[in-house]
């Protein structure tokens, strides 16, 4: 087959110009003029169902209370509900919970709980339905990550009356609310809790405007219409039940086909949607977009301070204006992904912004580097210091950073070149991923993490985030170590007022972006790109994950 | 004595096919073998714990109990020797374990998809032979340029990887056309596309080894004198020069299924189809032990079986072998 392959060679190209053409003849035959979407979407529409195609890797299990991902959340935010959650300007408000309040020592939550909402098997809500929740998350054997973290400051729970349930504390958490509006502490059917994991996984119950019909493994997610549904919030523009008849919930890993999905009208919506499919749909009048960054951190590469280079903070500031993330970002997402100089994500109220510290300035990086004694270059360029080259491995998980992302790693790694920074991009699937990181192999890393609300800084930041989980696993990548820092973070966590909340967490932030320890690039990418026909989307939970109560399609 | 010497004669065929089968009977059984130890070996080497796999995927937050709770349940307490023993009685006994993500039966899983991959495959075999056949045939009777332009047309084919090949038909035939679905569900549509990306490729190898005999054939002494006979083209085609070519194609078939199964992890993700290639692949990103080894097995399993089939087959094609 040796002689075959350059022929071969030859004629992709030509191959590939052809079908280029062809798609480019499919694609210019004008649309029709489409409405537009959310505002004034005109008379809703009963009826239908709706595909949803997801990018993300298929759950194991619907109840985001076991393990708890985002594509957990996805689907679930169809079928059940949260205590809290946040209305369209992002302000935090009772959902299923009717109220709340806290003792003074901020050790006491007491809950009320709306009266008549019943879940889709006939269980009513009540204090005891949300406590046995509350047990099933806590629980080693539900085998909860993220909702088990949520709640871990809760000491003993109480139902006092039907209605109420007292929750007693370790220490004071003012995060508690916010944690109560994540799908993965969403309320479930009591009743159907008691059922087996297996049988609970395959159809969890909950109080939402769907519930789950069937699920065919790596087929669909069969959702249909609760006909009994109540929202916990009348919505004086739509009562009753959502429009929509059922939803078919698909898995379409690969992203070009599930685009092709989207254009051929198989699907109404698709997730995970990429900036060059974006790009090209803003083209396209049939199709729209949503674009709903996550909650909890920005994306952002972390410096990790535990050893050298880093443990020298003028290295780490001279490697934040060395490389251009303006310049990448601006070639490789076409601009959807505005730049970050946060921390925290664009949607948290909380977030602080220092966007002068992150200048390129390979001048400055060039000072900082010699005055940190990196001064000799060796044969490559590369700067040397007591014979060791300037040199940094960065594991990249090929899961967590798309395409565009990795690209702009690469681009990253040129402009360090320029300033004799050497960094070794290490391209790698989750599992050895998470092992680089678990053995402290690795300068720099970017891993997400989603959370509602500026607790997620403790998370990132704190001490106590540096000791690691059984698994190996530990949130504060940058291992930053500092006193005053936990301390702002205690604080900021722990108190009951507000301005004091704000003031500690912006000191926090302040803190870690002027010591050098992350270089925040955009906010957690969360588009969607959904069919004209398809009216009222954008309705999103806390965690920006998108609700279909409003949608409608349009016949 | 003429029923003695029958017996005689015959003894030692029975014995042949005796040996034939017994020998692909343990060969069957030590590819197997070795298969369930590489994979038992090999998973191994990625780092992490497979405790984390059971609770729910790598970088799990999982408390101390739960992690032990899950090696308790799973055996992954025991030394690594006695997991791999316990693990292969259990295999020898018929007992694929539990899939770790999937919580289910690993044979109930497989259950499941076989029947999904085993249709894409077989249609897609047999697509392939008919394309193969026929261009093989269409440019022998079509002379030079013919022959040139099959022989090229089945060298790009052979050359085209999978994912590139689905991704300019769902450009082509979903996107721009609009002539099929491109995502692949139960209708016979929606098999089309992801049929034509696993026969493609296939049939250019098949064709290719196929022409050069199916030519060579009809230009021969005895395709001469077949001709010669009064027996027609369609004839001599039919009963002589298609024989032969058929050969090196069925000898290949064994390796073309095992290809298919390959074929199938990308071609099932590319067009979101449900199968054993699929999940093999989030099986093995999820470090799923049991899953990734039953799926192993059963395609080392089904490799061997089409293998000595086609070993059969070639055996009956041709007269001068000897059937076993």
């Amino acid at each position: 087959m040796k002689n075959v392959r350059p022929l071969a060679r030859r004629l992709f190209p030509a191959l590939t110009v052809l079908t280029a053409a062809l798609v480019l003849a499919g694609c210019s035959s004008p649309a029709d003029s489409a409405p537009e979407s959310g505002t004034d979407a005109g008379t809703p529409v009963i009826g239908g169902t709706m595909v949803y195609a997801s990018g993300d890797a298929e759950p194991t299990c619907l109840d985001p209370h076991v393990g708890g991902n985002y594509p957990q959340a996805l689907v679930a935010s169809q079928f059940l509900e949260t205590l809290y959650t946040k209305d369209a300007e992002g302000k935090l408000i009772p959902w299923l919970a009717e109220d709340s309040t806290v003792s003074e020592d901020g050790l006491t939550h007491t809950l009320t709980l709306r009266d008549g909402i019943s879940f889709t098997d006939g269980t009513a809500l009540d204090a005891a339905a949300v406590k046995a929740n509350f047990e099933h998350l806590l629980d080693p054997k539900t085998s909860s990550s993220t909702g088990y973290l949520a709640l871990g400051k809760i000491d003993s729970m109480k139902a006092t009356e039907t209605n109420t349930l007292e929750l007693k504390l370790k220490t004071p958490d003012n995060s508690l609310l916010e944690s109560f509006s994540m799908p993965w502490v969403a309320i479930e059917s009591p009743t159907a809790l008691k059922r087996s994991q297996e049988e609970n996984c395959a159809a969890p119950v909950g109080t939402g405007p769907f519930k789950v019909e069937s699920w065919k493994k790596q087929e669909a997610v069969n959702l249909i219409r609760n006909e009994d549904y109540v929202r916990p919030v009348a919505d004086p523009n739509h009562e009753g039940t959502a429009y929509l008849d059922a939803i078919t919930w698909r898995f379409i890993p690969e992203a070009a086909t599930r685009y092709a999905a989207l254009q051929a009208g198989e699907v109404q919506i698709i997730d995970n949607a990429q900036p060059d499919t974006i790009a090209a749909a803003a083209k396209n009048q049939a199709i729209e977009h949503l674009d709903a960054p996550r909650p909890g951190a920005s994306n952002r590469i972390e410096l990790n301070s535990s050893k050298a280079p880093f443990n020298d903070s003028k290295v780490r500031e001279a490697f934040i204006h060395a490389v251009n993330v303006d310049a990448g970002i601006d070639s490789l997402f076409f601009g959807t992904a505005p730049r970050s100089h946060s921390p925290l994500s664009s949607v948290e109220p909380l977030g602080f912004s220092a966007p002068s510290l992150f200048d390129y300035d390979p001048t400055k990086a060039a000072e900082l580097l010699d005055a940190a004694g990196w001064d000799e270059r060796d044969g490559q360029g590369y700067r040397v210091k007591d014979g060791t080259r300037l040199s940094l491995t960065f594991p990249v998980s090929t899961s967590q950073s798309v395409p565009a992302e990795q690209s702009l790693f690469e681009q990253l790694q040129a402009t360090a070149k320029e300033s004799g920074i050497e960094i070794k991009i290490n391209l790698l699937d989750l599992s050895s991923w998470y092992g680089k990181l678990a053995k402290n192999d690795y300068n720099l890393v970017s891993a997400p993490y989603t959370k509602v609300g500026p607790s997620v800084l403790s998370v990132l930041f704190h001490s106590d985030s540096t000791i690691p989980a059984p698994s190996g696993y530990f949130a504060n990548l940058s291992q930053v170590k500092d006193p005053a820092l936990d301390a702002l973070l205690d604080t900021a966590g722990s108190t009951l007022d507000t301005a004091e909340r704000q003031e500690k967490y912006a000191q926090a932030q302040k803190l870690v972006l002027e010591g050098h320890y992350l270089l925040p690039l955009y906010d957690q990418q969360n588009h969607f790109l959904y069919s004209s026909e398809l009216l009222n989307v954008g309705a999103t939970t806390a965690v920006a994950s998108p609700v279909f109560f409003d949608t409608w399609l349009a016949k | 004595m003429t029923i003695a010497s029958d017996t005689d004669r015959r003894r030692p065929r029975i014995w042949g096919a005796a040996r034939w089968l017994l020998g692909k009977l343990v060969g069957g059984i030590f590819v197997l073998w070795a298969v369930a130890t590489a994979i038992f070996f090999g998973i191994r080497m990625i780092p992490g714990d497979p405790a984390e796999a059971i609770m729910g995927g790598p970088g799990s937050q999982a408390s101390a109990e739960a992690l032990a709770q899950a090696r308790a349940d799973y055996g992954l307490d025991e030394p690594l020797v006695i997991q791999y023993l316990t693990s292969l009685w259990r295999l020898a006994t018929g007992d694929l374990g539990t899939s770790y993500s999937l919580k289910s039966p690993v044979s109930e899983v497989l259950g499941e998809l076989v029947p999904a991959t085993l249709v894409l495959a077989v249609l897609a075999l047999l697509v392939a032979w008919a394309l193969a056949l026929g261009l093989a045939v269409a440019s022998t009777r079509s002379g030079k340029l013919g022959m040139a332009l099959g022989s090229g047309l089945e060298i790009v084919s052979a050359a085209v990887p999978h994912f590139w090949l689905a991704s300019v038909l769902i450009m082509f035939f979903a996107t721009a056309l609009g002539w099929l679905p491109p995502v692949s569900t139960n209708s016979p549509a929606g098999l089309v596309l992801p049929v034509a990306t696993l026969a493609l490729p296939l049939a250019g190898f098949l064709g290719q080894v196929m022409r050069d005999t199916f030519d060579e054939a009809h230009r021969s002494s005895f395709a001469l004198s077949a001709r010669a006979r009064g027996e027609s083209e369609t004839g001599v085609l039919l009963r002589h020069s298609l024989r032969h070519a058929a050969l090196p194609g069925i000898a290949l078939s064994g390796w073309a299924f095992g290809s298919l199964l390959s074929g199938a992890v990308v071609v099932e993700s590319i067009f979101a189809r449900p199968g054993l290639g699929r999940s093999l692949l989030s099986a093995v990103t999820a470090r799923d032990i049991p899953l990734v080894t039953g799926v192993a097995l059963l395609s080392a399993g089904a490799y061997v079986l089409i293998m000595a089939l086609s070993d059969l087959a070639e055996r009956l094609a041709d007269p001068r072998m000897v059937a076993p």
